[in-house]
């Protein structure tokens, strides 16, 4: 539990200082632009280089609107419509990939509420359906963020390969069969790995090799999410080969239905729980990649060299 | 591949407040209040119609510490494309009308 304890401890400081590094001002002063412009600025970094001229047109008009809400309703606007502008390119095919993922997850978990009757259970006999409702708004949650993140130029392929990555470790560090999957219990230097050196490697080798802190926090936070939906979409189908089967052996007073349901609660879990490592301490590693690549010297050029040109 | 599907209603209600003085350069916003768009609707639709080459585009310079606008106005073929919507438009009524006297 300490690596989890560290993460949880140290990210939210780790954001503030990041925050405070980037604009000192803004806690001095308060915020120095407004929400919509920056809700618009944001929206429009997510437009394709060739329209790029339409997010600055965005941009000026708002500049020459007047009034808060006048503005925050055309930004708002504006933004939902960048947010879909074509053309997506590749990220059109990353984000039909994990929208294929996620639907795969759903429905084998709505199969497996029906199957065996889970809508029944729980809060007011409808405490399976309230899950089924979770699960899906926390889906549709990733992939809107993940479809954010993958229109950031250069940020599909290394996310979504560094979400292939964290899931092979993980589930290497586990066992592939679905009776590892539903009794893994991650201990020692499995956490350590899963917890630490995985997202760390994640954030570390996108900022060097995109040479850029803030890709490498993009990429971190969409192998978080693609990471997250892949996990997801393999403990599930494993819930869905065991039922109520399986390990423990002795039977502790669980009823088939509540077996289930306790499986995939923990998945919901690890999902929430490894996407938040994942996008904190890759977040983390590239902003400390970028601090210390950014301090590190470049070599003088010799002064003889440039002298004999 | 160029599509000769007709344009929605809401591009072409742009493309006649555009028409209605195709000489006149237009603000984004103006144009969005004129057609009752919003502008999430109302620049997708500029986009279109500028890949198309009905919409020409222009920047207003800057006069104070604001950044510059964008401008609109129909190009030559933007302008040929309303008058042949127009047309259209007019013939479907006139077979419609024909249609139900016919029926009647």
């Amino acid at each position: 539990m300490m690596p989890l304890f560290f993460v949880f401890l140290l990210a939210p400081i780790a954001v503030a200082i990041a925050l405070y590094r980037r604009n000192p001002r803004r806690f001095l002063d308060g915020p120095t632009e407004d929400v919509p412009l920056r809700l618009l600025r944001w929206a429009i970094g997510l437009l394709s280089p060739q329209r790029a001229e339409w997010g600055q047109a965005m941009l000026g008009e708002l500049g020459h609107l007047d009034g808060r809400w006048r503005r925050t309703r055309f930004a708002i606007s504006c933004a939902s419509a960048a947010l879909v502008m074509p053309p997506w390119g590749q990220a059109a095919a990353g984000l039909w990939a994990m929208v294929a993922i996620t639907a795969a997850s759903f429905a084998i978990y709505a199969d497996l509420t029906v199957h065996y009757q889970l809508g029944a259970g729980g809060w007011f006999g409808v405490g399976g359906w309230i899950a089924l409702t979770v699960v899906l708004l926390i889906c549709v949650g990733y992939l809107l963020a993940a479809s954010a993140l993958l229109r950031r130029p250069g940020i599909a392929l290394p996310g979504l390969a560094g979400g292939l990555f964290a899931t092979l470790v993980g589930l290497a560090l586990s066992g592939f069969t679905a009776v590892d999957q539903v009794t893994y219990i991650p201990a020692g230097w499995h956490r350590g790995v899963a917890v630490l050196a995985v997202p760390a490697a994640i954030g570390v080798a996108s900022t060097l090799w995109r040479r850029d802190p803030a890709a490498g926090r993009r990429v971190a936070r969409l192998a978080a999410f693609s990471a997250g939906l892949l996990q997801l979409l393999y403990a599930t189908v494993a819930v869905a080969i065991l039922g109520g089967g399986g390990p423990p052996d002795e039977d502790g007073g669980f009823t088939v239905r509540g077996t289930v349901t306790d499986r995939l609660a923990n998945n919901i879990v690890d999902l929430m729980v490894s996407t938040l490592i994942i996008a904190l301490v890759g977040w983390a590693a590239a902003a400390l990649t970028g601090y210390l690549v950014r301090r590190s010297p470049t070599p003088a050029a010799d002064p003889f060299q440039l002298r004999g040109r | 591949m160029q599509r000769n599907r007709p344009p929605s209603p809401q591009t072409g209600n742009v493309l006649r407040a555009l028409a209605a003085d195709p000489a006149r350069w237009r603000y984004g916003y103006d144009l969005g209040t004129e057609v009752n768009l919003k502008s999430g609707s109302l620049y997708p639709i500029l986009v279109r119609l500028a890949d198309r080459g009905l919409l020409e585009t222009a920047w207003e310079p800057s006069l104070d510490s604001r950044p510059p606008r964008h401008l609109y106005r129909l190009t030559g073929d933007g302008r040929d494309f309303v008058a042949a919507l127009t047309v259209a438009r007019s013939d479907r009524r006139a077979t419609h009308r024909r249609n139900r006297l016919s029926e009647a």
